[in-house]
């Protein structure tokens, strides 16, 4: 029978498939948030309600307010006040970027079948989600102009990093000391991001990543 | 049998009382009352009662186009299980004719777009053989994904009716993407929101309604008829893998439900979202497709 947690997955890779097609930067914030708050709901689908911890709770309700609402916010706001053209100027075209998601979730599938053994009784799917996460987050930071899109790229591999830890650690879903580390990090990036974009924007009119790589003086 | 001839024409007569269900909440999100619920009744019987028109540049594919798109919608419809009750006909490789009749229908009304030899019909006829063709293979995906899960090679042993086990059961979450993907097939195939907008009048944009503008009377019934069938089509399928439910008591009523908020959530997605740009549309189908991709190579993870 279908599980809570598979459930969830599905719409991950939901997730992961419509961010590599969306063009428009709201979209694309959009599809992160949703993405944060299904992958920081997921450790509770795969406890099933038991051994919950009270520092679990407080990790579990960290995580879904910083992925789920702080920097998709921030994210928000630096769409709306920094970039003057809300499309997503990919280098690979958005059927190309489809084509490339396939590919990575097949090997992602072929690898984690490889790696199962090694981990703690496996679900089916949480393996192969996490690495097409981590991929599909590399592949957006490579092939998009923007450094909006960047720091989403950004974010995504975080959750794929955040959904392989659980995948590791089946027994103690909440020592998520690591991940939250990594967090805090992104946090403090997402931050900066929204600070220097904000003076790229002043300095350039424009937040395209290819016109500071010309920079040469 | 008698059982499989009740259900079908209950789902005949239905059909355009369903698609009312769309119009409906599209109203009721405007603030609207909107048309009467038997409205579509209605239209069917002025045209019925109508004289066709016939331009002089058309041929007989013109008059022929309708009559051949019904009769592929209706034999379709005898290959469905409704309400996972066994269907009126069933056979091995029935799946394949399924869509290849509802590829015959459209290639018909392709051919007689193309027959009245007008610029803008010309056009749609292209937006739906491209779109449609793009839909298609989605649509055989999900088919291998079936196969690969269910075996046999008719809708029934897919659906599970037979042997009383539905697609949950053995495909867990990939079952959600193939339903995804179907769903996205669904609003392609039947020009609904995000792909064709069915309101518009403006020949330029239109993809579906382009290329029955030069039909009347009769004709025009058959294909609207036709179109309200293959959107019950789709979503028949669709509610006979959400609801496994075989044999008991309650399953008709829950099949019923279940359609009925499938035309809701088209309804929905119809008032809240606009339709993509033309060149967009691809996209969408593509993303269809990789969904019922990923689902097929989730599938054979599991079974490795």
């Amino acid at each position: 029978m279908i599980s809570f947690a598979d459930l969830l997955l599905a719409f991950v890779f939901l997730s992961v498939l419509v961010s590599l097609a969306s063009n428009r930067l709201m979209e694309l914030v959009k599809i992160m948030a949703f993405q944060g708050v299904i992958v920081s709901i997921i450790p509770l689908a795969l406890a099933h309600g038991s051994g919950i911890k009270a520092e679990g709770w407080e990790f579990l309700t960290a995580t879904l307010l910083i992925k789920g609402l702080i920097m998709p916010m921030a994210l928000y706001i630096a769409v709306k006040k920094v970039a003057n053209r809300r499309e997503v100027e990919p280098y690979v075209s958005y059927n190309a970027s489809i084509f490339i998601g396939l590919l990575i979730t097949m090997a992602a599938s072929l690898i984690s079948h490889r790696l199962s053994p090694s981990m703690p009784a496996a679900d089916t799917l949480l393996l192969p989600a996490g690495l097409t996460t981590v991929g599909a987050g590399f592949f957006l930071m490579m092939t998009r102009h923007k450094a909006i899109t960047q720091v989403i790229g950004y974010l995504m591999l975080e959750n794929g990093i955040y959904l392989l830890g659980t995948a590791m650690a089946r027994k103690t879903h909440f020592q998520h000391i690591l991940e939250f580390g990594v967090l805090l990090d992104l946090l403090a990036g997402v931050m900066i991001m929204g600070i220097i974009l904000y003076h790229i924007n002043r300095t350039f009119d424009d937040v395209d990543t290819g016109i500071l790589r010309s920079l040469k003086d | 049998m008698t059982q499989a001839i009740i259900l079908l024409t209950i789902a005949v007569i239905s059909a355009p009382l369903l698609s009312m269900i769309i119009v409906k909440v599209k109203a009721w999100f405007c603030g609207r009352r909107g048309p009467a619920w038997l409205q579509n009744y209605s239209t069917l019987t002025k045209l019925v009662q109508k004289t066709p028109v016939y331009s002089n540049s058309t041929t007989f594919i013109f008059r022929l186009s309708p009559v051949i798109t019904m009769a592929g919608i209706l034999t379709a419809l005898c290959l469905l299980p409704i309400a996972g009750r066994p269907p009126l006909l069933s056979f091995a490789g029935d799946v394949i004719l399924l869509f290849y009749l509802l590829g015959l229908g459209r290639f018909f009304i392709i051919s007689a777009a193309m027959d009245t030899a007008s610029p803008f019909e010309g056009m749609g006829a292209a937006r739906e053989a491209l779109f449609g063709t793009l839909a298609e293979a989605t649509v055989f995906v999900v088919l291998i994904f079936f196969e690969r899960l269910q075996g046999g090679a008719s809708l029934a042993s897919y659906l599970g009716i037979h042997t009383n086990a539905g697609l949950w059961g053995n495909a867990g979450a990939a079952a959600i993407m193939i339903i995804i993907a179907l769903f996205m097939v669904l609003l392609t195939e039947n020009a609904r929101v995000p792909v064709d907008d069915p309101t518009t009048h403006l020949e330029l944009t239109m993809i579906h309604e382009v290329m029955v503008l030069d039909h009347s009377g009769p004709e025009l019934a058959l294909i609207e008829a036709g179109s309200w069938l293959k959107l019950f089509f789709y979503s028949a399928f669709i509610a006979d893998i959400l609801c496994p439910l075989r044999g008991r008591p309650l399953d008709f009523p829950l099949f019923a439900l279940t359609v009925i908020s499938i035309y809701i959530l088209i309804g929905f997605i119809e008032s809240i979202s606009a339709r993509y740009k033309l060149n967009m549309v691809p996209k969408f189908i593509l993303i269809s497709f990789a969904l019922a991709l990923f689902a097929l190579i989730f599938s054979m993870g599991a079974s490795l």
